[in-house]
């Protein structure tokens, strides 16, 4: 039989996939960070987690962060703060830190020169797990190498549009006896894109 | 034994290996499976301000009729019905990650810009699509704070300021008068109707290079 | 890090290149196995070979243990991977008419072309079967359609359908794979020896 002679290929073609397992094996790296949970979950977090404000803060169950870059930190910075530029936040040292915090139950509380700077960093490391971070809702600024913070209102609703533009319609109208009439915006029909239902993957399924 | 002389040694011996590997599937330690990037390329991504399009952008896009932004508002109902920005789309942050909304976000075919009153949730929303390696996603500098107070209610430059605060402010009035806006020195112009042409500032409008996503999970 | 194109590691234009040399290496290993025989193929329905289904049934083995073990260390997705829509009736018949061909002739439509490619005139003959039959079903598409494209189940896999877990499906495949190998080989000792 022929066929016996190409078994010595197979027992060949074995060896390599099994070398091949085991290098797989070996060049696997555990990946450092790990998401403690996923985006729905966030999400629920993060809308549940507003930020503190700066007369909420208390100085004895909370750590403050600085997010800002050493150099603007060493020009001013909120009193007790330490500095852990953002970037820096997944370094092993950090890790360490910040785990640590989180055993002695002390919150974690993370400032930037305005809230949304903070927004990356506290998110992360929200989703890490580390439930215990906050941001501070206030904004930095330096005057004549003083660190000023205000505190500030976050998703503050501002002024209407729509009604500052019939003010300004009418504040013309008045103003004059021929009566103009706003322009009407040219509007772009608008995009509704058609929902496709997905596929519904069990958990299973990657990424 | 029998099994020796029906099965050639090499087959008992490839057959063990089958048999190995697959019992190893089903008895190595099942971790929860990474949703999306992984972290250390979020942070890169979130910390970097390359996300951010700025009010006058946006104006400019606007004006030219890009067909392809497609703005998106992550505030709550209400406020989307009593102001937001002409042309936009509401989707709620905590609805943001409906499967109904999932055809908005994740797509290739426009520039979606989130925004919100600042840009607190739209970074929010952000950071969240980036992780689940949704493309094309912007968030407006700022927010419709920003854009009232840039676009539709730009600040006069006073008179030491320098040439560029001039263009950019009569750019900016005219954007606003885009947006329905009138001012009183329209009057005395409306007569020979709008011959007034204003300079158009150009905004250099970053090419982004199409980098296909290396990594991820 | 993987599927590789959809994901952008290899460009999307390589898209047919890598499909050529692919083919290319597929069609090599069939003909160096004697997969361009067609006596060889036939075996499967006589009992008196049963190289094709161990062949195939290994592949199919192998490659889905090795997917998964990528998928658990992160060089793939699973979930990303492109799964044929399946017509489940369609399939069905389908299957039956490509077996009756597969017996009669002695090919499939693959190892055909590898014997095309070597100069085998039944699987020139065959080749322009499949041609009339193509032809015949385009004809009367109408006629076919509601099959063709009736009990439409989706991109599904046996996985989702039954919704098991897929690592306990995959051994339980690879032993039912490891016990077809040995009762076919049980009766291809049992059937007369045929040379070829």
């Amino acid at each position: 039989m022929k066929e016996l002679e190409k078994t010595k290929n197979i027992s060949i073609a074995a060896v390599i996939t099994i070398l091949l397992v085991i290098i797989a094996l070996l060049a696997y790296k555990k990946p450092k960070h790990l998401y403690a949970i996923n985006t729905k979950q966030a999400l629920k977090q993060i809308v549940e987690n507003p930020p503190i404000q700066l007369n909420n803060y208390n100085p004895k169950t909370a750590i403050l962060i600085d997010i800002r870059n050493q150099y603007e930190y060493e020009k001013g910075h909120i009193e007790n703060a330490i500095n852990i530029h953002s970037s820096d936040i997944l370094d092993d040292a950090n890790s360490i830190f910040f785990k640590k915090l989180k055993e002695d139950n002390k919150s974690i509380v993370l400032y930037g020169n305005e809230p949304s700077e903070a927004i990356s960093a506290s998110m992360i490391l929200h989703q890490l797990g580390y439930s215990n971070v906050k941001i501070l809702a206030v904004n930095n600024s330096l005057n004549q190498d003083k660190l000023i913070t205000t505190p500030v209102e976050i998703e503050k609703k501002g002024e209407n549009i729509n009604q500052f533009i019939k003010a300004s319609i009418k504040k013309v109208n008045e103003l004059s006896d021929v009566q103009i009439k706003p322009k009407p915006i040219k509007v772009i029909p608008k995009k509704v894109i058609p929902i496709k239902k997905k596929k519904k993957m069990p958990t299973e399924g990657g990424c | 034994m029998k099994t020796k002389k029906l099965i050639a040694p090499r087959y008992l011996f490839l057959s063990a290996i089958l048999i190995i590997l697959a019992g190893g599937l089903v008895l190595i330690p099942k971790f929860e499976k990474h949703e999306g990037i992984s972290p250390e390329l979020l942070l890169s991504n979130a910390i970097s301000p390359e996300r951010y399009i700025s009010t006058d952008e946006l104006a400019d896009r606007y004006i030219s009729r890009d067909p392809t932004i497609l703005l998106i508002d992550v505030r709550d109902e209400s406020s989307f019905n009593e102001n937001t920005l002409p042309n936009s789309v509401n989707i709620p942050l905590n609805k943001l990650l409906d499967e109904n909304f999932d055809a908005y976000l994740n797509q290739t075919a426009y520039d979606v810009i989130l925004f919100s009153n600042d840009s607190f949730k739209a970074n929010q929303a952000w950071i969240l699509c980036n992780r689940l390696g949704y493309k094309n996603l912007h968030v407006l500098k700022g927010g419709i704070n920003e854009w009232f107070s840039t676009i539709i209610n730009p600040k006069e430059p006073t008179e030491n300021m320098p040439k560029t605060a001039f263009e950019l402010y009569s750019f900016r009035k005219a954007a606003s008068m885009y947006f329905g806006v009138m001012y009183e020195d329209q009057l005395k112009i409306a007569v020979p109707k709008k011959t007034k042409t204003t300079p158009k500032l150009v905004i250099p409008i970053k090419k982004k290079k199409k980098i296909p996503t290396e990594g991820g999970c | 890090m993987g599927p590789l194109i959809p994901n952008g590691v290899i460009p999307y234009e390589w898209n047919n290149i890598l499909a050529i040399l692919i083919g290319i290496a597929f069609g090599f290993v069939l003909e160096s196995s004697g997969f361009s025989s067609s006596r060889k193929l036939a075996g499967v329905f006589y009992g008196y070979d049963f190289a094709v289904l161990k062949v195939f049934f290994t592949a199919a083995v192998v490659a889905s243990i090795g997917l998964y073990y990528m998928d658990y260390l992160g060089y793939i997705s699973v979930g990303e991977l492109y799964v044929q829509p399946t017509y489940l009736w369609g399939a069905i018949i389908g299957g039956a008419v490509m077996g009756v061909g597969f017996v009669a002739a002695g090919f499939c439509p693959g190892t055909a072309i590898t014997s095309v490619a070597i100069g085998k005139i039944d699987a020139m003959v065959y080749i322009v079967g499949i041609m009339i039959g193509v032809f015949i079903f385009s004809e009367f598409y109408t006629l076919f359609q509601p099959l063709y494209e009736g009990s439409y189940l989706g991109n599904i896999t046996v996985v989702d359908y039954f919704g098991v877990n897929p690592y306990i499906f995959i051994f339980c495949l690879t032993i039912v794979a490891l016990l077809a190998f040995f009762f076919t080989d049980m009766i291809r000792k049992k059937v007369k020896k045929v040379f070829y």
